[in-house]
């Protein structure tokens, strides 16, 4: 083997394998990169949410200051919630339910001081929340109630009240760990809940908890309130449609535009990352058009020696493996090149992403080991292929 | 394998000819194991021709040429490299020595496929051979005598049915065409293999069973 080695790699041309190698390196760097940077970045906008759904929007009155001073409703008619319905754009429209009485809760991490505050509740039916069913219940008479925070909760904390009190920054993974009591009635009627945590969503501006709470809860606490719903959530079949923003210009209505935005960050992202993934993988299929090119050279140049190791009885099995491993060895040595760069390069954005978003928790390099792998293993059977049937054809002397 | 049988061969670039007055061409002809032939032949009249049928280098002649039973023009790659590694072994008469390796690695290159002999064997024949301080020496750099030696040892270190050999002594003296012959003839009787050699004029000095004129 050390023999045929030696005799089928003369004529290798030595700067020619380096620009392939190169050229191979920087390919996959930038196919690997960009995939590794989708993970990283896209949970930024789309974090754990408890709304993973980028298709739901939030709908409410226009709030004008006529209908502040005449104390106009701002609430929906079932009339006005019937159209919205029927609107081509609409897959399903709910309404929010809100608390009708008047609530405050403490919060407490690891032992801190409690924070208090007046809040409210709303709720949406349960098909609408992502969450797991078995965990996002709540039956009438129970003390814990699970709760889902507005994310925008999270970053007051962080960047406002940790940082000024010398307290530890909070990510998501940690948010079952805050103790959350929540105080409901007056006087004797007085009743204290445990919160459950579930998560934060950056879509919903609200304290959301079951319907099924909202529904027991005023019927106990303030029976005789009632009123239209004020905000209406809507899945909508293509958020980028234009026919949505012109109906609710024309109805007066407002739109919370932010989970919008979020989805279509996400989107640009994916463009953009498609873009830049393209470009290397355009930049790997030349280098492989390079080595190509170059290993059939070198074939060429040692064609009568080809001839006479098949006319001494080797077999072309044999006689590509010289060639085989030449290539396997340059895409091994460039995959794991370009692997490396990938994580030096990482490990600079992604302290640059954990200061401005600490909440993050950023994905693993799995998926970009795995794309590495699958490129070099299509680029060695690809390459097996076009050798051997290079080899054959002179094994055959026609 | 024991028999060839060569039957109305006719090269292609003949296949316009009238005149050919020959024991091969045209003829069925039966080479059998065991025995020695010697082809004579003038120049252009297709001797190498034939020695690249019979080893599938090449497959453009009329008829049919038979291993046994079987036409060789059904054998793919992979049976040819079997056949040239176990049944049929050659001496080429452009010798195909491979230049940027030694002598050495010339003959061991074809041993490491088939670990046939052993490195003693091997250099048992070198120095029969006159070889014996030209092992590490770059074939390329050889003489051709030398090489044609060379192409010998490597053709040897292989069992075989018959051994093909073109012009082997072209370019060599007496005293070792008399060396090489002993040596294939003790190589072809071990395995009881037949001898083909061809010659347009100097022969391998060999007791032959039969002289064929091409």
């Amino acid at each position: 083997m050390n023999i045929l080695k030696k005799l089928l790699r003369r004529h290798t041309s030595i700067p020619q394998l380096i620009g392939f190698a190169l050229a191979n390196l920087a390919g996959m760097w930038i196919v690997m990169l960009g995939i590794q940077f989708y993970y990283d970045a896209v949970p930024v906008f789309t974090s754990d949410d408890a709304f993973s759904n980028n298709n739901y929007i939030v709908v409410s009155k226009h709030i004008s200051s006529l209908g502040t001073v005449s104390g106009q409703d701002g609430g929906f008619k079932d009339n006005e919630v019937e159209e919205i319905k029927k609107q081509s754009f609409c897959k399903r429209v709910a309404p929010f339910t809100s608390s009708a009485y008047r609530t405050t809760a403490e919060m407490s991490f690891k032992g801190m001081s409690p924070i208090s505050t007046e809040l409210f509740f709303e709720s949406v039916p349960d098909d609408f929340v992502d969450t797991k069913a078995e965990e996002w219940r709540y039956n009438a008479g129970d003390d814990t109630v699970p709760v889902i925070l507005p994310r925008a909760y999270l970053a007051l904390y962080n960047f406002g009240f940790a940082q000024s009190h010398g307290l530890p920054k909070l990510s998501d993974g940690l948010a079952s760990n805050i103790e959350m009591n929540i105080h409901i009635g007056n006087g004797d009627d007085r009743k204290v809940f445990k919160g459950n945590i579930l998560g934060f969503s950056g879509r919903l501006n609200t304290i959301l908890v079951p319907e099924s709470f909202i529904m027991w809860s005023n019927e106990v606490f303030a029976p005789d309130e009632a009123e239209n719903p004020t905000r209406l959530i809507m899945e909508v079949t293509n958020p980028t449609d234009d026919a949505i923003a012109t109906f609710m210009q024309k109805k007066n209505y407002d739109i919370e535009d932010d989970k919008l935005n979020a989805g279509r960050a996400t989107y640009f992202l994916k463009i953009v990352v498609s873009i830049v993934m393209l470009v290397g993988l355009l930049v790997c299929i030349l280098s492989f058009y390079i080595l190509t090119l170059s290993i059939f050279l070198l074939i060429q140049k040692n064609t009568t020696k080809l001839e006479t190791l098949f006319l001494i009885g080797y077999k072309d099995k044999t006689v590509c493996l010289p060639y085989q491993s030449l290539a396997l060895t340059i895409n091994a040595v460039s995959l794991i090149v370009a692997f490396l760069l990938v994580i030096v390069c990482r490990s600079y954005y992604v302290s640059f992403i954990s200061d401005l978003f600490p909440q993050i928790e950023t994905s693993g390099i799995l998926p970009t080991i795995v794309a590495g792998i699958a490129i070099f293993t299509f680029t060695a059977i690809l390459n097996t292929i076009i050798l051997r049937k290079k080899i054959s054809k002179i094994a055959k002397f026609s | 394998m024991t028999e060839i049988f060569i039957d109305n061969t006719l090269p292609c670039v003949f296949s316009e000819r009238t005149d050919i007055r020959s024991d091969v061409w045209k003829k069925e002809l039966k080479l059998e194991r065991g025995k020695k032939y010697l082809i004579e032949a003038e120049s252009g009249s297709g001797k190498t021709s034939l020695c690249s049928f019979l080893i599938g280098q090449r497959s453009d002649y009329l008829g049919r040429i038979c291993f046994d039973k079987t036409d060789i023009r059904q054998f793919r790659p992979t049976d040819w490299a079997d056949i040239r590694c176990r049944h049929i072994s050659s001496v080429f008469q452009e010798m195909r020595i491979f230049a940027e390796l030694s002598g050495w690695e010339n003959v061991v290159i074809k041993n490491n496929l088939t670990k046939h002999k052993t490195e003693s064997e091997i250099l048992d024949w070198f120095q029969r051979l006159g070889l014996g301080n030209h092992t590490t020496h770059l074939a390329g750099k050889m003489s051709l005598g030398q090489q044609q030696r060379i192409a010998l040892m490597r053709s040897l270190t292989q069992p075989f049915d018959f051994i093909i050999a073109d012009e082997p002594v072209s370019h060599l003296d007496e005293e070792n065409a008399i060396i090489m012959a002993e040596l294939m003839k003790e190589e072809a009787e071990k395995n009881n293999a037949g001898i083909i050699v061809t010659s347009i004029g100097k022969r391998l000095p060999l007791d032959y069973d039969y002289i064929l004129k091409l």
